[in-house]
């Protein structure tokens, strides 16, 4: 009985250490939190992106796209990107709508067929354009659609991080959690970790080149992609990014997804 | 072929000079478009004696020029086909010349433009503002430029639409010659029409369409001159003819699409009046996607579509399946079946298709017709084209830089 009661108070002890480790959940949000801020108020920004992919065997291939970015008060952003090479498919456009809660919207412009077709938002796990993005890599990443866990302080590549866990809510992300690494002076993303639905570390992101516009917004100059499991890598670069260029929610309507070139 | 490339290559030179030439002196003008080589091979003999081998060449230039502000672009497209066999696959067509103009609450649309409604994959039902290029391809969705004004309103409420549709293309209609036809030759030129005005009606549509989140609806009505003819016999220099007879109709018409997780339902739904009775047609289905199968990159999509029209006995199904393997080079195949149980007719397609470089893209499409055993009185579809079964490979090369 003195035995079992022993352990009683063993296995209490052990909850309890847990149970105050519930701060490390509060201290994980603060942290993401204070990513978020490069986020808000920016307004809009209009980008030129070009994706770089390898393969195993080093070949390389290119792509380019342009992107623009709404920040929607109290809501998720918009976004348009529309496709300028491969030759193929170019002019072929997609328009998301994230929101802070419940499933996002995404319509795809097909010029060939002058056809506007929603995309069920599912369907955004899988290779983009065949690069190791997928659109759920591409879409905004809302505060409210993970949950956070503090780990632990660590050095990456000499800058201080905190390195912190998130969950994705939504139960059709293709992963399970992602690792990531928090510069502790600037509050960016220095790294990510993927971990997939077998909860195998899949991919890791690197974002490289921060740079600050309107003395306020760390954007990064390139963010590179490597899938552990086909070692190929897609590094993507932002080019001529510019903020204020009086895009409104009219030019995030399917009509502007129809004459987006 | 060699030889017809050569007959035909003094015009496509002159045709790419004079390209050359605009890009030039219009620096500002972006040139996209393609131009394309095609080839399909039949394994027999047409019905009527029609050769097996058919090739064709089409240039497809799109020349598009945008304002500073992005508030007014113009977009000019024409379309060459040139057949080696079908003179009636021959074509020049205007598919885009227009204007668009952004203002505050709404967009002007002016000029020739192709414009699609509708939600599913088999039958497009719904579409109705632009002709179709039937020759152009099997599955209907190549379409002839349509003179039209637009008028387009986005607002709280939804989008509206409202179109002035001026004049009228005919549809496009195999030779004599030609694969994948009736019986007898269809006369286009001697079309018939129900308005005394003929082809030259002004036509009027309008579209609401709005989504409420994993919901979207349209609601459309077209009141003009139907795209899809009747047809009448005709005898015209002691040959046996057919002559297209288009009627004036008004056609309503309801799209619905509604998501759940990964599963799309989709529903297109017409009733139309004027020729004949008024009847109603349907189309309804679901399309499902299981990405990365087999623990690879690729993606299986699944497509189921029920079809009903009150003018035939039949309701055809269409079973579907897409696979995309998300690889450099965007392959991807499409395979299906569309089973017409009270005909007995079976109709198979495969289309698959690859990026090659970063120019161009190659593909290849093979179908086929089972008439199968029914010998009941119901009239089959596909009676004429049971000689029909072909493959086709199309080579794709993009213009710009």
């Amino acid at each position: 009985m003195r035995k079992l009661f022993k352990h009683f108070l063993f296995v209490s002890l052990f909850i309890f250490l847990n149970f105050t480790n519930a701060d490390d959940f509060d201290r994980g949000l603060e942290i993401a939190l204070a990513t978020d801020k490069n986020f808000s108020g920016f307004g809009d920004s209009q980008t030129n992106l070009k994706m770089l992919l390898k393969n195993r065997k080093g070949f390389v291939t290119e792509r380019k796209m342009k992107m623009k970015l709404l920040e929607v008060p109290n809501d998720g952003d918009k976004s348009l990107i529309v496709f300028d090479s491969p030759r193929d498919v170019r002019g072929v456009a997609v328009l998301s709508y994230a929101h802070k809660v419940g499933s996002d919207e995404q319509w795809l412009y097909l010029p060939a067929l002058k056809r506007v077709k929603r995309v069920a938002s599912k369907n955004r796990t899988g290779p983009f354009l065949g690069s190791e993005f997928s659109l759920e890599d591409l879409s905004f990443q809302e505060i409210e659609k993970y949950t956070y866990k503090y780990l632990r302080d660590e050095d990456l590549e000499g800058k201080g991080c905190y390195v912190i866990k998130r969950i994705p809510l939504d139960p059709y992300s293709g992963y399970t959690k992602q690792i990531v690494w928090i510069d502790k002076t600037d509050s960016v993303i220095l790294q990510i970790h993927h971990y997939d639905r077998k909860s195998f570390h899949l991919k890791t992101q690197i974002f490289k080149g921060y740079k600050k516009y309107l003395n306020k917004f760390w954007r990064p100059n390139e963010i590179h992609m490597i899938n552990h499991q086909t070692n190929k890598t897609t590094t993507l670069f932002f080019e001529e990014m510019t903020f204020n260029t009086g895009l409104s929610e009219k030019d995030f309507t399917q009509n502007s997804l129809k004459r987006s070139k | 072929m060699i030889s017809y490339l050569l007959r035909r290559g003094s015009r496509v030179v002159r045709i790419i000079l004079f390209i050359s030439f605009c890009n030039a002196v219009l620096a500002e003008v972006e040139i996209y478009g393609e131009a394309s080589y095609e080839n399909r091979y039949f394994v027999e003999e047409g019905l009527f004696g029609q050769d097996k081998s058919h090739s064709s060449f089409t240039l497809s230039p799109e020349f598009y020029f945008e304002s500073e502000d992005q508030k007014t672009s113009f977009t000019f497209k024409p379309k060459i086909r040139r057949d080696s066999v079908d003179n009636e696959r021959n074509l020049f067509d205007i598919q885009d010349f227009s204007l668009v103009k952004v203002q505050d609450s709404y967009e002007t649309r002016i000029g020739i433009r192709r414009d699609f409604w509708g939600v599913t994959e088999t039958v497009h039902r719904v579409d109705i503002i632009n002709q179709t290029d039937q020759v152009e391809s099997f599955d209907g969705e190549d379409k002839l430029g349509q003179p039209m004004i637009n008028l387009s309103l986005e607002r709280e409420w939804g989008t509206l639409d409202l179109y002035v549709l001026i004049g009228f293309r005919e549809r496009t209609f195999a030779g004599e010659k030609g694969r994948l036809r009736l019986p007898f030759p269809i006369d286009r030129n001697s079309a018939q029409y129900e308005s005394s005005a003929e082809n030259l009606r002004t036509d009027f549509a309008i579209r609401w369409s709005q989504y409420y989140q994993d919901l979207e609806l349209a609601l459309s009505h077209f009141s003009g001159t139907s795209r899809e003819p009747e047809f009448k016999a005709a005898l015209k220099n002691n040959t046996n003819l057919i002559i297209p007879y288009y009627e004036v109709i008004d056609q309503t018409g309801l799209e619905v699409l509604y998501i759940v997780g990964g599963l799309a339902f989709k529903l297109e739904a017409i009733s139309r009046s004027g020729q004949g009775d008024r009847f109603s047609a349907a189309t309804a289905g679901f399309e499902y996607t299981q990405v990365g199968i087999l623990s690879s990159s690729l993606d299986l999509g699944w497509l189921f579509e029920f079809n009903h029209d009150d003018r035939y006995k039949d309701s055809p199904i269409a079973l579907g399946a897409r696979l995309t393997f998300n690889d450099l080079y965007d392959s991807q195949i499409l395979s299906g079946v569309i089973r017409n149980e009270e005909t007995g007719e079976t109709n198979v397609f495969v289309e698959a298709s690859r990026r090659v470089r970063n120019c161009c893209r190659l593909s290849f499409e093979s179908v086929y017709f089972n008439e199968g055993t029914n010998s009941n009185s119901v009239q089959k579809t596909f009676e004429y084209l049971k000689q029909d079964d072909f493959a086709r490979f199309e080579f794709i090369y993009y213009l710009g830089n």
